[in-house]
C-alpha cells in the first residue's frame, strides 16, 4: 500500500499509459485498463449505473487480475466475496471499491461444479480472509493458499455446504 | 506468569451476545488473538430463498438488534434495484429521516455498552434513558420498538403519524442538549481519556487493507462515507459532514460517532423540512426478473451491502449480505496485539459489535 | 452508664438469678453434690467469669450493631445508586421503609441456594478464603469503637480500650489481600487467579500511602488509642492540617475495599466477577456482605482519624455522630463509584506508587513539622 500516497487525485497510475481520450469517464477507463491488462481473460465489461461497472474475469487469471486492480487502478478495497451457486455453474463475485475514484466494480469469476476451486485473495485485501472461510464453509468454494481455510459460522464438523442449491435440511 | 489463553466467551459480559474472543496473554499483556464466532449463526441467506420478497422485510430486521431499520431499508433498496422500481420521494424523505433516527438510537446503544464496559455506569444508564425517546418516535412511526418492518419494497409502510413532525423536532432538540451533556461527562472525565486516548490504534493502511468500514475507519483518517460518495436515496440533497478523526484509537471511534449523531440531528430537521407532499408507496411487482440486484448503504457499523439474484419466481435465488462488523472482527487481533487485557473491552467495545448482523 | 456497666449489669442479674435456683436445687442433694453444686455457682458469681461473659455479650452487642450499619450501608448503596443512575432502588420488599428489607430478602435468597466447589478446586483454600476474609474484616469491628462510652474494654473507666486499637484495626484490614489470593489461586479458574493477582497488587500498593497517612495520625495524636486519637481532635480536626493525608486516605481506602474506579480485581468486563467467579451462594454472599463490612470499616477509620470522631454539638449523642460521619464518607465513597469509569491495573500502580506515596510522605513530613514546632 506503500504506493497508495503517490497517486494522483484520479488514483488511476496504470491509465496514463493510454492514449487519452477527453471526456471519456472513469468507468471506461477502468474497465479499458483491466481489459488490455488480461485481454485473453477479462471479458464483458459493463457500466450498470454510474460508478458501478461489472467485468467478468477467468478464474486463471482472477489473482493477478485483483492485484493489478488493487496496486493500479487504486481498488484498495474489498467489500464484499459472495459465492451463488447456478444450475450449470458457481460463481463468485467479487465487489471491490475504490476509495479514491468512487468506484465500485463487480468482477465475476466462475467455477465449474465439480471443481469449486478458485485462488484465494486473502493476501491481496486482508478483509477477504473471513469473506472467503464464509464462502467456504456455507458453499464449499474451496480457496486455493488461503492461510486458514476453516469452517467458521458452522461447527467444524459439519458434513454440508448449507447454501448449496442441492442442500436438502 | 507463563503465557496462557483466556476464552472471553462466549458466555461473559465484554461480549455483547454470543461470541468467543481467544486471547493469549503474558501477564496483562495480549500477545495473540483469536475472534471465533458463528454461535449465533441463524441461516438468514438460506430461509431467504425460501421466502417471497415482501416476507423478507422482518427477517431483514432480525439481522441486527441494535439497528434493525437500517437492514430492512437496504433490503428494500437491494430488491428495487433488482425489480428496477422508482420510489415515491416522500418515501424516500420518510425513510431518510427514519434510519437517521436510527442510527442515532444505535449509537446510543452503543454508548451505553461501551460506559457500561469501561464501568461507567452513570454513562449507561443515561444513554439508555434518551435512547428512549427516538425509540418512542419510531414506535409512533412504525409501531414497534425493536424490529420496526417498516420499509416495503416501492415505500413505507404507512405515512407519518399525526403531530409527528412537532414531536421529532422537540426529540432532536432534546437529543442536541443531552449530546452536549454526554460531550462533558465523557470527555471530561480524565479517567475516560486515559482509558481510550492511544489506546488501540488502527492505521489507515491496515484499516484499509483488512476491510474495516464506517466509523472505525472515519477514525482512521478515511474520509469515505457511503451517503456522501455514492449516494443513495435522497442523501445528495441533504446538507450534511463526513465525520472523521485522525488518531484511529478508541477515543478517535467514540469521538466519531458522537459528531455522526450531531450530523443525523441535522439530516432529521433537513429531511423534515425538504419533505414533499404526495404517495408513500407504489405498488412492487410480485415477481422480480432474472438478474442481480446491488445496495449499499452506511449502516451505523459500517458498509453494508446485499447482493441479490433474482431467477424470474417471488423468491430470491441467492441473497447475500455483507454485514460490516464481521470483517471488522476479524481486523480485531490486528488492533489487539501488544495493549493490556483490561483494553480488550475498550477495544471491541469501541467497535461496536453485533453478533446479529455478525453471524446472520 | 457505658457498655461495659450495661453488659455488666445484665450478667450479674443473669447469675444472680441462676445461682438463686442453682443453690435452692443444691439444698436437696446429698452434701457431696450439694458441694459441687455450691462450687460451680461460686465459679460463675467470681469476678474472672462475670467479666468473660461480660466481654463476649459486649461483642455482641458491638457486632450486632455494626452488622445493622452495613445493612443500612447496603441499602444506602442501593438506593443512592438508584437515584444517581435514574432508577428507583429497591422499593418492593419493606416499601414503608423505603426497601430496607430488601438486603435480608437477598439473603434468606442466598442462603436457600446451593453451595457449589468446583471439583478441580482447592478443597481447602477454596472454604477457608471466606473464612479468613470475613474473619479479619469483622475483627476490625472489635476495635473500633463508636463513643468514648460504646466500644469493647474490660473496665467501668469509659474510654479505656485496647491501647493499640488503631494499629490493631489497620493490621486486620490488611490480611484481606491473603485471602482474596488464596480464593483467586484455589478456584483454578484463570479469570480468578488473574482477579486474585490483581488484588494483592493493588492492596500491597495501597497499603502504605494508606499507613503513611495513618501514621501521620498517631504522630499527631502521639498515641494508637482511639480515645487519645480523637480526644486529640478536640480543637481541630485532623483533616485541615493533614489535608493531603485525609485525601490520600480515601483514596486508598477506595482501593482496598474494590469499588469502582479501583475495582480492577472484579472488573466485570473483563474478568467476569474477578476472584468471586467460583463462589456462589451465601460463600459469595459473605463476600458480598464483608465488603459493606470494609466499606463501614474505612468509614469509621476516616471518621476517627480525620474527621473528629465522635465529636460534634452536644444535642446529638456522641455515637449518632460517628455513624453520620461515617455514613457522609461512605456516601462520598458511592457518589465517586458511579460518576468516573474503572482505570487499568498499569495506571492504578503508577498513581499509587507515582503520585499517592509521595504525597503521604509529604503529608507525613508536614505532621512532623507541625509535631515538633508544636504547633499542634
Amino acid at each position: 500500500m506503500s504506493e497508495g500516497s503517490e497517486r494522483d487525485s484520479t488514483g488511476v497510475v496504470g491509465i496514463e499509459k493510454a492514449p487519452s481520450r477527453i471526456g471519456e469517464n472513469p468507468e471506461n477507463r477502468v474497465l479499458r485498463a483491466l481489459a488490455e491488462s488480461f485481454p485473453r481473460t477479462v471479458s464483458g465489461g459493463t457500466q450498470l449505473r454510474p460508478g458501478v461497472i461489472r467485468a467478468r474475469v477467468d478464474r486463471s487469471d482472477l489473482y493477478s487480475a485483483c492485484r493489478t486492480l488493487r496496486d493500479d487502478l487504486g481498488f484498495e478495497h474489498l467489500t464484499m466475496i459472495s459465492a451463488v451457486d447456478y444450475e450449470d455453474r458457481f460463481e463468485i463475485v467479487y465487489h471491490i471499491t475504490s476509495y479514491q475514484s468512487r468506484l465500485l466494480i463487480e468482477l465475476i469469476s466462475t467455477a465449474p461444479k465439480d471443481d469449486p476451486v478458485v485462488d484465494s485473495v486473502s493476501s491481496v485485501w486482508g478483509g477477504a480472509n473471513w469473506q472467503e472461510r464464509e464462502s467456504y464453509d456455507l458453499m464449499g468454494i474451496v480457496f486455493n493458499s488461503h492461510p486458514k481455510l476453516e469452517r467458521i459460522l458452522l461447527p467444524k464438523d459439519v458434513l454440508y455446504h448449507p447454501l448449496r442449491k442441492d442442500f436438502r435440511g | 506468569m507463563a503465557e496462557m489463553w483466556i476464552n472471553m466467551g462466549p458466555q461473559h459480559p465484554m461480549t455483547h451476545g454470543l461470541w468467543n474472543l481467544r486471547v493469549k496473554i503474558d501477564g496483562e499483556t495480549i500477545v495473540a488473538a483469536e475472534p471465533e464466532v458463528g454461535y449465533l449463526h441463524r441461516g438468514i441467506e438460506k430461509i431467504c430463498e425460501a421466502r417471497t420478497y415482501p416476507q423478507i422485510i422482518p427477517i431483514a430486521d432480525r439481522l441486527c438488534y441494535g439497528s434493525s431499520l437500517t437492514w430492512s431499508h437496504l433490503y428494500c433498496l437491494t430488491i428495487e434495484d433488482l425489480m428496477d422500481v422508482e420510489v415515491p420521494e416522500r418515501a424516500e424523505y420518510i425513510r431518510v429521516m427514519a434510519i437517521e433516527m436510527q442510527r442515532i438510537a444505535s449509537h446510543l446503544m452503543w454508548l451505553a455498552a461501551y460506559a457500561g464496559d469501561l464501568g461507567l455506569a452513570v454513562g449507561f444508564t443515561y444513554t439508555m434513558r434518551d435512547r428512549e425517546v427516538l425509540v418512542d418516535l419510531l414506535q409512533a412511526l412504525t409501531g414497534s420498538r425493536l424490529t420496526y418492518n417498516y420499509p416495503r419494497i416501492g415505500g413505507v409502510a404507512h405515512d407519518l403519524p399525526p403531530d409527528f413532525e412537532r414531536d421529532t423536532i422537540r426529540a432532536v432538540q432534546y437529543m442536541e442538549m443531552r449530546l452536549k451533556e454526554y460531550e462533558d461527562l465523557f470527555d471530561g472525565s480524565k479517567i475516560f481519556m486515559m482509558r481510550n486516548v492511544g489506546i488501540g490504534i488502527l492505521r489507515k493502511e491496515d484499516g484499509i487493507n483488512l476491510g474495516v468500514t464506517g466509523p472505525s475507519l472515519r477514525a482512521s483518517g478515511v474520509d469515505y462515507d457511503l451517503r456522501k460518495d455514492m449516494p443513495y436515496s435522497v442523501y445528495p440533497e441533504m446538507d450534511f459532514e463526513v465525520a472523521t478523526h485522525e488518531d484511529g484509537d478508541c477515543y478517535a471511534r467514540y469521538r466519531v460517532r458522537m459528531d455522526e449523531m450531531w450530523e443525523s440531528c441535522r439530516i432529521i430537521r433537513q429531511a423534515l423540512q425538504k419533505m414533499p407532499k404526495g404517495r408513500w408507496r407504489i405498488v412492487a411487482p410480485r415477481n422480480a426478473p432474472a438478474g442481480t440486484g446491488l445496495g449499499r448503504v452506511e449502516d451505523p457499523r459500517g458498509e453494508a451491502v446485499m447482493y441479490a439474484v433474482g431467477d424470474g419466481t417471488d423468491r430470491p435465488y441467492r441473497l447475500k449480505i455483507r454485514s460490516p462488523i464481521f470483517v471488522t472482527v476479524s481486523a480485531a487481533p490486528k488492533i489487539l496485539v501488544g495493549y493490556k487485557l483490561a483494553d480488550v473491552v475498550a477495544i471491541m467495545g469501541g467497535l461496536d459489535m453485533c453478533i446479529g448482523e455478525n453471524d446472520r | 452508664m457505658n457498655l461495659f456497666e450495661f453488659c455488666h449489669g445484665i450478667i450479674h442479674w443473669l447469675v444472680d438469678l441462676v445461682n438463686n435456683l442453682w443453690y435452692w436445687l443444691g439444698d436437696f442433694l446429698p452434701w457431696y453434690f450439694g458441694d459441687l453444686f455450691t462450687a460451680i455457682g461460686d465459679f460463675a458469681a467470681s469476678e474472672g467469669h462475670l467479666l468473660f461473659m461480660t466481654v463476649l455479650v459486649e461483642s455482641v452487642v458491638i457486632i450486632v450493631v455494626a452488622l445493622i450499619n452495613v445493612l443500612n450501608f447496603l441499602w444506602i448503596f442501593r438506593k443512592l445508586s438508584g437515584r444517581i443512575l435514574d432508577f428507583y432502588g429497591p422499593y418492593y420488599v419493606g416499601y414503608r421503609i423505603g426497601g430496607w428489607l430488601q438486603n435480608l430478602a437477598d439473603g434468606v435468597k442466598l442462603f436457600t441456594k446451593e453451595i457449589i466447589t468446583p471439583t478441580k478446586a482447592d478443597r481447602l483454600g477454596f472454604l477457608l478464603a471466606p473464612v479468613i476474609f470475613v474473619g479479619s474484616s469483622v475483627t476490625i469491628l472489635a476495635v473500633i469503637p463508636l463513643s468514648a462510652n460504646f466500644g469493647l474494654s474490660t473496665t467501668s473507666e469509659p474510654g479505656e480500650y485496647v491501647s493499640a486499637g488503631a494499629l490493631f484495626a489497620l493490621a486486620a484490614f490488611s490480611i484481606a489481600p491473603f485471602a482474596i489470593l488464596l480464593a483467586g489461586w484455589s478456584s483454578n479458574n484463570k479469570y480468578t487467579l488473574i482477579g486474585g493477582m490483581r488484588s494483592a497488587a493493588q492492596m500491597m500498593s495501597y497499603e502504605i500511602p494508606l499507613l503513611l497517612a495513618a501514621a501521620s495520625v498517631f504522630l499527631l495524636a502521639g498515641s494508637f488509642n482511639f480515645v487519645d486519637i480523637v480526644d486529640a481532635q478536640h480543637d481541630m480536626w485532623f483533616f485541615i492540617p493533614l489535608f493531603i493525608g485525609f485525601v490520600v486516605f480515601l483514596i486508598c481506602l477506595i482501593a482496598e475495599v474494590e469499588i469502582i474506579p479501583f475495582d480492577l480485581p472484579e472488573a466485570e468486563a473483563e474478568l467476569v466477577e474477578g476472584w468471586t467467579t467460583e463462589y456462589g451462594g451465601m460463600r459469595f454472599g459473605l463476600f458480598y456482605m464483608t465488603t459493606a463490612v470494609r466499606s463501614y470499616a474505612g468509614g469509621a477509620l476516616a471518621t476517627a482519624f480525620f474527621l473528629g470522631g465522635w465529636q460534634g454539638p452536644w444535642f446529638v449523642p456522641d455515637e449518632i455522630w460517628f455513624l453520620i460521619k461515617a455514613y457522609i464518607v461512605y456516601t462520598v465513597f458511592m457518589w465517586l463509584t458511579w460518576s468516573v469509569p474503572r482505570v487499568r491495573i498499569d495506571q492504578m500502580l503508577v498513581f499509587g506508587w507515582r503520585r499517592l506515596l509521595p504525597l503521604a510522605v509529604l503529608n507525613l513530613l508536614i505532621a512532623a513539622a507541625l509535631k515538633s514546632g508544636g504547633w499542634l
